[in-house]
């Protein structure tokens, strides 16, 4: 199989899983007006967005997305807890699960990924891997797995204690996952 | 057994500890009356997701024996462990404290909260803080504690323990939590549905994350080379416990060090998919804390710089680590599987399958480990169906662990002349005949059984009248309501030798040959049935030769009685061996007998003796008349046509759990099919009855209770297409069905053969 193919198939694992796992997920080619466009399109009529600025994708990819006049990088603590969305990017996904993992050890990753009721998330294609176990293992994407903090998010928060399943409960109720071709 | 209190009215505090018998029992009555019906629908909810997940794993068996053998290093190598992990945490800027008992880890957690001015704490879901009874200490101290976790949160308004270890409130109706909601707190809310309740606990919570001044989490593995944790959950409390305020606590026990954090790998692919079946949780979180990002600071308030404590407890883990038995109990990673695949607990849940912590088949274990012994007692639930032990990701002989601790309960009983001269006469082992009337009558049933079948006419009249019942139930606790199979004139063994010496004996040189146990179960109780398993093997072309019966200590085991059981299967070895030196193969009707041969006997013979065993072919005969067609070629349905059935083509099966266990299930169905029988079977997993456990006076309404699943899967495929032929492979299964369905019960053996001519 060619990488291009076998990377082409576990973007289409991972989306269907992820959609199994109640994300929805949009899969774009990869400029700063596309990726703007996609996280608007998620977010709505939002009237403010949190915005963890990215450790590993090209800022300059966020560009254009980050000018809008309603995204906030440097939130205070009343707009954390007050903001209806929060974009990060993940530095990997897992194709079998649908998970995108998020580093939360940078500045303010982990918050913005987990307060807000809309939680988007921005993966490159190529940092899908298989299974929840390669990001174990020191051969896939350098290690990093082994190395970081980080959260395997598998669809929104979910419970069961309350009765039926319910999701949305302290953290986020809807997950958009945007991958970058 | 006057007197009762309404089960209603008994609270869960109340009979969380079961040293006293009659708390097992209260809570029993409690259980089935008020939380049956959620504990069932949750339990098996979770039971067929994860069949559905971990089907999805492709190298399933080897996850579980790498997850096994990190898990058995981990625990020899637990000191050295604990070493490295201090020195990683320290390393990463953490605080790390080994505390031998509950107090004293209680005291550490409580003086780090004091010392920082901690008023309000946020707790995420740590089953071991109830081990230690943590917030009793931190309110006694003054400070708030805020259960976050949506489960403990309903616990800690209930003021209940935990029903289950991964959702330990899965008790609870939607319709009872709207109840408790509404008498616990003033609102304006309805409260009617999940989302409402959800929303409700939500905003009061939220305010509580952003206002703690330390949050208190537990941690599913740590791993020593690192000081990582690895966290999982579904509603993102742990993440806001573990994020948000300045100071982290993490509490664990002992055993959940693991090497490396490389070895996550194996378990993340294991924990989610064999608890609530999902292929991961909505968050699983792999930190090395403290973290680097700054802490949240509440609106007007600055961040304060974070701080983390990683809390170990010992708590008698040590000790379990030197006990023979037990210590296989701290390979736990605490999944849940084997309570969702326990009948038993899928009836009654946590409240009467559990203690004041730990529930379940493995929460004896951890009971007697982390408290004293007779807080086990609730473990005498555990009917060794042996569903858990295929189910548990580390491979842990849950029945074993559990009959042990029964053995260990016996030995704790007051010797009695009675009891001693009873087990002398019925063949108990010395060192068993301290154990309870009942348990020796049970252990020993195939004594009785021989007498009562040498004089049946006199034994079925007398066993039927009913102040005989009436004695049976005081002195061994014999249910009066079970109606007893009756007797037999001839055993299985004579009906053998009766017949004609060309039948009995004829071989066909050129035929494979086998061996069949005469299990006492079908010899004394349904010795017809043993006839037609050896008819069905020679019209599928096998010759057959019968074994003498000899109890195998299956019975003995169950009591608890290892001594017994283990005599017991050395007397029959000794009689087997010969044949297994041969290459013989051995039938074994009795699906809980197989279940022996094939593993129990590993914990009951000397290792040789053993190994000969375990190199031999143990089969359910219609697992061998199956893999005989297949190698020869045999076109079974040529042989067996359903449409000469006088029972006709339409069946209802259900298979035996042990029968599954090992693997020997599936041939049965497969051959009926093939044949032309229209199957519907039973996705239950034990009937109920599980030996002599149904015949206990004081777990009768349990087993029916158990039972009644089954029934019902019965009743659901009778109103589709008419009545079905009721098939099992279990002696007790028959009897359950029997007594549920009041009629007759076939083993597919009896419906192959009665397609002969």
């Amino acid at each position: 199989m060619q990488p291009a193919m076998a990377q082409s198939s576990l973007v289409e694992e991972f989306t269907a899983a992820a959609i199994q796992a109640v994300a929805t997920v949009q899969v774009i080619d990869r400029s700063p007006a596309n990726l703007c466009a996609a996280i608007l399109q998620a977010v709505g009529d939002a009237s403010r967005i949190l915005y963890a600025p990215p450790q590993e994708l090209p800022a300059s990819l966020f560009s254009e997305f980050a000018a809008d006049p309603r995204v906030r990088a440097d939130a205070t603590p009343e707009e954390v807890v007050n903001t209806a969305a929060g974009v990060t990017e993940a530095f990997a996904a897992v194709a079998s699960t649908g998970s995108v993992c998020i580093d939360v050890s940078f500045e303010r990753t982990g918050i913005v990924s987990l307060m807000a009721p809309l939680q988007v998330a921005v993966v490159a294609a190529e940092n899908i891997v298989p299974q929840p176990r390669d990001l174990f293992r020191a051969d896939v994407l350098d290690g990093r797995g082994l190395k970081r903090d980080f959260v395997f998010v598998t669809g929104p928060s979910a419970t069961a204690d309350m009765g039926p399943l319910v999701r949305g409960v302290h953290g986020p109720h809807k997950l958009h996952i945007i991958v970058l071709r | 057994m006057g007197n009762l209190v309404d089960p209603a009215d008994i609270t869960p505090r109340q009979v969380a500890n079961k040293s006293d018998k009659k708390a097992l029992l209260d809570a029993i009555r409690m259980t089935l009356s008020v939380q049956s019906s959620a504990v069932r629908r949750n339990t098996q909810t979770f039971n067929r997701n994860r069949y559905a997940a971990t089907a999805l794993l492709p190298d399933y068996d080897e996850l579980k024996d790498r997850a096994r053998l990190i898990k058995e290093q981990a625990i020899a190598n637990s000191p050295e462990l604990l070493r490295q992990l201090e020195a990683a945490v320290r390393a990463n800027g953490g605080h790390f404290y080994l505390a031998k008992t509950a107090t004293d880890a209680d005291r550490y957690i409580r003086d780090v909260l004091l010392r920082h001015e901690a008023k309000l704490v946020v707790k995420g879901k740590s089953i071991t803080s109830e081990e230690i009874k943590l917030n009793h200490a931190l309110e006694a101290a003054g400070i708030t504690v805020a259960e976050t976790d949506l489960a403990e949160f309903i616990l800690q308004v209930a003021d209940e323990q935990p029903s289950h270890i991964i959702a330990p409130a899965l008790h609870y109706s939607r319709e009872r939590i709207t109840a408790l909601f509404k008498r616990k707190f003033t609102t304006d809310l309805p409260l009617d549905t999940g989302e409402e309740l959800t929303v409700f606990a939500r905003e009061k919570l939220r305010q509580q994350f952003i206002a703690a001044d330390a949050g208190i989490s537990g941690a599913n593995l740590i791993a020593a080379d690192s000081g990582s944790l690895m966290l999982v959950e579904s509603e993102g409390n742990i993440r806001m416990t573990m994020t948000l305020p300045p100071l982290h606590i993490a509490l664990a026990g002992i055993e959940k060090v693991v090497p490396s954090r490389t070895d996550f790998g194996t378990f993340i692919e294991l924990l989610p998919r064999s608890g609530t079946g999902q292929p991961l949780t909505s968050y699983v979180s792999i930190l090395h804390p403290p973290l680097k990002a700054p802490s949240f600071a509440a609106p007007g308030k600055t961040a304060k710089p974070r701080e983390f404590h990683l809390v170990l407890i010992d708590n008698g883990r040590s000790r379990m680590r030197e006990d023979p038995i037990l210590h296989e109990a701290l390979y736990c990673i605490r999944c849940s599987a084997c309570l969702n695949s326990c009948a038993n607990f899928e009836a009654v849940g946590g409240h009467a399958f559990g203690g004041e912590t730990y529930s379940g088949g493995i929460g004896g274990s951890w009971e007697a480990g982390t408290g004293t012994l007779m807080n086990a007692r609730f473990s005498e639930l555990c009917t060794g169906c042996s569903r858990c032990v295929t189910q548990c990701p580390v491979r842990i002989d849950i029945p074993w662990l559990n009959e042990n601790l029964r053995q260990r309960m016996n030995a704790l009983q007051p010797e009695s002349g009675v009891k001693s001269a009873f087990g002398a006469v019925t063949g108990s082992a010395p060192e068993d005949r301290i154990a309870p009337l009942q348990k020796q009558f049970f252990a020993n049933y195939h004594v009785m059984a021989k007498e009562a079948t040498r004089f049946s006419s006199l034994s079925n009249a007398v066993t039927g009248l009913p102040f005989v019942r009436g004695l049976m139930e005081n002195f061994v606790g014999l249910d009066r309501r079970r109606k007893l199979p009756p007797f037999p004139s001839k055993t299985w063994e004579q009906l053998h030798r009766d017949q004609p010496g060309d039948r009995a004996r004829s071989t066909n040189p050129g035929l494979p040959h086998v061996l069949m146990f005469a299990d006492v179960f079908t010899n004394y109780g349904s010795p017809e049935r043993g006839m037609a398993a050896m008819r069905m093997l020679r019209a599928a072309g096998v010759n057959v030769e019968l074994s003498p019966s000899l109890p195998d200590g299956r019975a003995a085991l169950s009591q608890g009685m290892i001594a017994t059981a283990s005599q017991q299967a050395n007397g029959l070895a000794k009689t087997l061996l010969p044949y297994l030196e041969k290459g013989t193969v051995i039938c074994v009707l009795e699906p809980s007998v197989l279940a022996m041969f094939r593993s129990d006997y590993e914990h009951l013979l000397d290792a040789t003796t053993w190994e000969k065993f375990a190199r031999a072919s143990f089969l359910d005969p219609l697992q061998l008349v199956l893999s005989v067609a297949k190698e020869r070629g045999t076109d079974l349905s040529q042989i067996f046509r359903a449409g000469k059935s006088p029972h006709g083509t339409l069946v209802f099966y259900h298979s035996h759990c042990q029968q599954r266990s090992c693997d020997a299930a599936w041939q049965t169905i497969e051959i009926l099919r093939s044949c032309g029988f229209d199957v519907v079977t039973s996705s239950v997993e034990c009937c109920g009855m599980a030996g002599s456990f149904g015949y206990k006076r004081d777990y009768y309404e349990l087993s029916m209770a158990v039972g009644e699943d089954l029934f019902a899967q019965v009743r659901a495929a009778e109103q589709e297409g008419g009545q079905r032929t009721l098939v099992a492979s279990g002696t007790s299964c028959h009897e359950q069905l029997w007594a549920g369905m009041g009629r007759e019960v076939l083993h597919p053996v009896e419906v192959l053969v009665s397609t002969l001519d």
